[in-house]
């Protein structure tokens, strides 16, 4: 395809577009006025007061402790259904695992409200992991199903044939092949679970505010710089676990999403 | 994976509480307990205050509804108290544990959502106010004591852009209801009729339903008339004359009349620490740490031991501390039945849409 | 299902039954809990009333189609859904223009750059959803510097300062900047397998760069801009953060009405009706998709 000025132009507003605004509120963490887009000096106080805030910090830890546990089950189940997507290919689990990407996290997260009512669940930490879960699956399921198209399946019948059992086809063959897909589903697992707002948002109880529910109420109530401070953290957060991520299944990446 | 596993158990771990603290969970309006009563609180019974909030009354029956427990104490406003007692979702108080039950004052003792305070003890009352940024109004002419300032397009061209109202349908249905003669709490069709053709007509002027941060764009001068509550305006202006940045935000209630409502300590039936909660409203209801929250949010005070503490200019304040002739226009909200309900949110969802 | 070459009866169980069991759990089962509220009454607090009552009479069932009766006879409830489609429509114009410059120069661009470019466009979708949201409440708030210079432009007119969030261009402009990656990327998918023999030759007979866009790249790229189509359509009009936050009331949409329902207007067995019906749009929408995407020219030729 031909180059074009004008085409190489237009692409570099678009990215402009798409990261000058988050450069500003980077830039904006550490401008010492509270108000306003004017530069009157240069501070880390936000940050500061950031880190001194009870109410972020417990945020921060609950995020942290629903991502752990949503991204080891979500794992877990991710990658069974991976392999059973790649190998089976079941059209009624593809349809399970596909559907919830689909649907808006606004009838997610109403869902799952009237669900764990109806069970007679609290809403708490454990709705929240189990809510988070539910999106987390697709994601790890399709990026190990991805890594599976590297796994040449002559190499696993031949293990067979030579009289592996299939734990052992399975440990020694098939396991080192998907092993990065599963990291990188786990790391893409944990920040969508650390970034996940709606869905939190119908389903958090007593005492389970997670950053970006904390986040939404600032912006709502009162928007300090120390808004800024915090999404500047979070963003440095995911873009290194992206970027690991992209390193490890550079593949599962480049599927389209 | 074994350490994987570890990792994730020792992160879960250091995660969950050093102390064996009692804990208290209070589930309050954002920016109405002030960090010196927590803090004195917490001194006082060895105890952590634990915070939650909400921004409107919908929202805390929205999450008791869900089955939220863990809550001790929560604030309702006087019609969700009502709601709350008809579900029995509150614990009966047991009066001994509230020796300062006394300091109240007499038109707060039986109130006529919950005779006998068997359920509720007042906490905080205000006025749905106008709040103003003075200059401007004197300059444009527009008048201070009337909800005209927000209803009528002679004043509102002149304040195009600049106006807030609250995001609350019983609030602003009832303010125009107010402004149109009516009772706040009419149920008439025809009248709520009357009353989504004048937010109609005015919507096209205003800047937005906000019911969350109004007090900051008033503060800082983006906005110049909001209808608010008195507590948050009031902070705006402490906060506008900090700032020093030449704005002096104003706030009256207006002659047609407006809302009060009276917000409420209760216990839920179902909270952790009872004991504890008991002794919350005790500590409340004592009259210097009562007094903080007149002096630091602006409230009403319900308190009769408390005035002593009171600063005098919140004290003299007729918008801070209604009486007599002032009360005499300010009606409460009273709760509706589901059908009134139902057909007062359709209303609602017509004047956000259209 | 007999065993394969590679594991006894029992794995497929495992690899298959075991997360499809915990989605059902998860998925299946809420919506369909959705669908069940949506007949039944609500209760006083918010929440709903039992379907099943005892009374004198024994037990018996307590639903209703009063919900259904309401959405579909009043037109208020059609006008928010129009509205919220009318957004998403336009939403979905807006990426697709910004984002045909982005995927044809990534398509055009030497290989080791291609990855970078790519994980560039990608890098601010992982970013937190609300802080890209919050970027623009600053940009556009009074002090923002959009807001600034939107004004100093229009204060050349004589016009009076134009107020800039909480409107519906607010809400529009945050849906497109949230969404932009979701077109960019199958769009890209797509041009990437164009071959350039296909413009040199219409090149060679004549057309202009503009022509052989319209021409060639254009139709042949319709199943990526479908594909993005849908990526972003759906999304947006199942929007609840952005049109909250920005839209202040002005903007509102179909996901903050249904929020109302639950949050505010303590009729859940509504929300959920309103819920129920935005699945069944969604649901058809993308089942057209897939639909027009399955007859497209651009899908036959597979390079």
């Amino acid at each position: 395809m031909r180059r074009s000025r004008t085409l190489f132009g237009a692409a570099l507003a678009v990215y402009a577009f798409l990261y000058v605004p988050l450069v500003l509120v980077a830039v904006g963490s550490f401008n010492a006025a509270r108000l306003g887009s004017s530069w009157t000096g240069f501070t880390l106080d936000w940050y500061r007061r950031l880190f001194a805030d009870e109410r972020m910090l417990a945020a921060a830890g609950n995020s942290l402790v629903i991502a752990l546990a949503a991204t080891a089950i979500s794992v877990v189940l991710g990658t069974l259904a991976g392999l059973g997507l790649a190998r089976y290919r079941s059209r009624a689990l593809g349809f399970l695992v596909l559907t919830p990407m689909a649907v808006p996290d606004i009838l997610t997260g109403v869902s799952l409200l009237l669900f764990f009512v109806l069970i007679h669940l609290t809403l708490g930490m454990a709705s929240v992991v189990l809510a988070h879960v539910s999106f987390c699956i697709s994601f790890v399921a399709l990026v190990v199903r991805a890594t599976m198209a590297n796994l040449d399946p002559h190499l696993v019948e031949a293990a067979r044939d030579l009289g592996a059992s299939p734990g052992a086809a399975y440990r020694r063959i098939v396991v080192p092949v998907i092993a990065p897909g599963i990291v990188a589903g786990g790391l893409l697992a944990f920040t969508l679970s650390i970034d996940d707002f709606v869905i939190t948002f119908f389903t958090a109880g007593v005492g389970t505010t997670t950053l970006p529910l904390q986040i939404y109420s600032m912006i709502k109530v009162s928007i300090t710089p120390e808004v800024n401070a915090v999404s500047t953290l979070l963003m440095l957060v995911t873009l290194s676990l992206v970027v690991l991520a992209a390193r490890l299944a550079p593949s599962a990446l480049r599927s389209g999403e | 994976m074994m350490r994987r596993y570890c990792v994730l158990a020792a992160l879960l771990l250091a995660s969950a509480p050093l102390a064996a603290r009692d804990k208290l969970h209070v589930y309050n309006w954002s920016e109405y307990l002030p960090d010196a009563v927590i803090e004195a609180f917490e001194v006082r019974c060895g105890c952590d205050l634990v915070y939650d909030v909400y921004t409107s009354n919908e929202e805390l029956l929205a999450k008791l509804a869900a089955g939220a427990t863990g809550y001790d104490v929560l604030v309702p406003t006087d019609y969700a108290v009502t709601a709350l007692i008809a579900r029995g979702q509150l614990l009966e108080l047991d009066h001994s544990l509230i020796p300062n039950l006394r300091n109240l004052k007499p038109a707060f003792r039986d109130p006529s959502f919950d005779p006998g305070n068997r359920y509720s003890v007042a906490y905080a009352f205000g006025p749905t106010v106008l709040g103003y940024n003075v200059a401007k109004l004197e300059s444009l002419g527009v008048p201070a004591d009337s909800w005209a300032a927000i209803f009528e397009p002679e004043h509102l061209r002149k304040l195009k852009g600049r106006v807030t109202v609250l995001d609350d349908q019983r609030e602003l249905i009832g303010v125009a209801l107010i402004y149109l003669g009516y009772s706040p709490n009419d149920r008439d069709r025809a009248h709520w009729d009357r009353a989504r053709d004048l937010i109609l007509r005015a919507k096209p002027y205003w800047a937005a339903f906000n019911a969350s941060n109004y007090a900051t764009l008033l503060a800082s001068g983006n906005v110049w008339v909001s209808h608010g509550y008195s507590v948050d305006i009031f902070q705006a202006a402490e906060e506008a004359a900090q700032a020093q940045a030449g704005i002096e935000i104003g706030y009256a209630i207006p002659a047609e009349g407006a809302y009060m409502s009276t917000d409420n300590m209760v216990i839920h039936k179902d909270a952790p620490n009872p004991r504890l909660a008991h002794e919350f409203i005790d500590f409340i209801l004592d009259g210097e740490q009562s007094a903080v929250l007149s002096n630091e949010i602006g409230i009403g005070n319900p308190n009769a031991a408390a005035e002593p503490y009171i600063d005098e200019q919140v004290l003299g304040d007729p918008v801070l501390s209604p009486d007599g002739d002032v009360l005499r226009r300010l009606h409460s909200i009273s709760e509706l039945d589901a059908r009134d309900r139902r057909d007062m949110n359709r209303l609602w969802t017509e004047i956000k849409v259209r | 299902m007999p065993a394969d070459s590679w594991h006894p009866d029992g794995w497929r169980l495992l690899l298959v039954g075991a997360p499809a069991l915990a989605l059902v759990a998860l998925f299946v089962a809420p919506t369909l809990i959705m669908a069940l509220a949506t007949l039944q009454l609500p209760d006083d607090l918010g929440g709903l009333a039992p379907a099943v009552v005892r009374d004198e009479a024994g037990l018996h069932l307590a639903l209703t189609l009063e919900n259904y009766q309401r959405v579909l006879g009043d037109f208020v409830y059609l006008q928010v859904f129009l509205r919220s489609l009318g957004y998403a429509l336009v939403v979905t114009g807006a990426c697709a223009l910004l984002a045909y410059p982005v995927a044809l120069t990534i398509a055009a661009a030497p290989a080791k750059w291609r990855d970078l470019l790519l994980l560039l466009v990608v890098l601010p979708f992982w970013s937190n959803f609300l802080v890209r949201i919050y970027a623009w409440v600053l940009l556009l708030g009074p002090e923002g510097a959009v807001a600034r210079l939107v004004n100093w432009t229009v204060a050349f007119t004589g016009a009076g300062p134009v107020v800039l969030m909480y409107t519906p261009a607010a809400v529009l402009l945050g849906l497109v900047y949230v969404h932009l990656p979701f077109m960019i990327l199958p769009l890209y998918a797509n041009l990437r397998r164009h071959d350039p023999a296909w413009l040199d030759a219409a090149r060679d007979l004549g057309a202009r760069p503009l022509t052989g866009f319209f021409n060639v790249t254009l139709p042949m790229s319709l199943p990526g801009l479908v594909a993005g189509a849908v990526l972003v359509f759906i999304p947006a009009l199942g929007a609840f953060a952005v049109p909250d936050i920005l839209g202040g009331a002005k903007g509102s949409m179909i996901g903050n009405l249904i929020s109302d329902q639950f949050l505010a207007a303590r009729d859940w067995p509504f929300g959920s009706t309103l819920a129920l019906l935005l699945t069944l749009a969604v649901a058809g929408l993308a089942g057209l998709g897939a639909a027009a995407a399955a007859r497209l020219p651009g899908n036959r030729h597979d390079a």
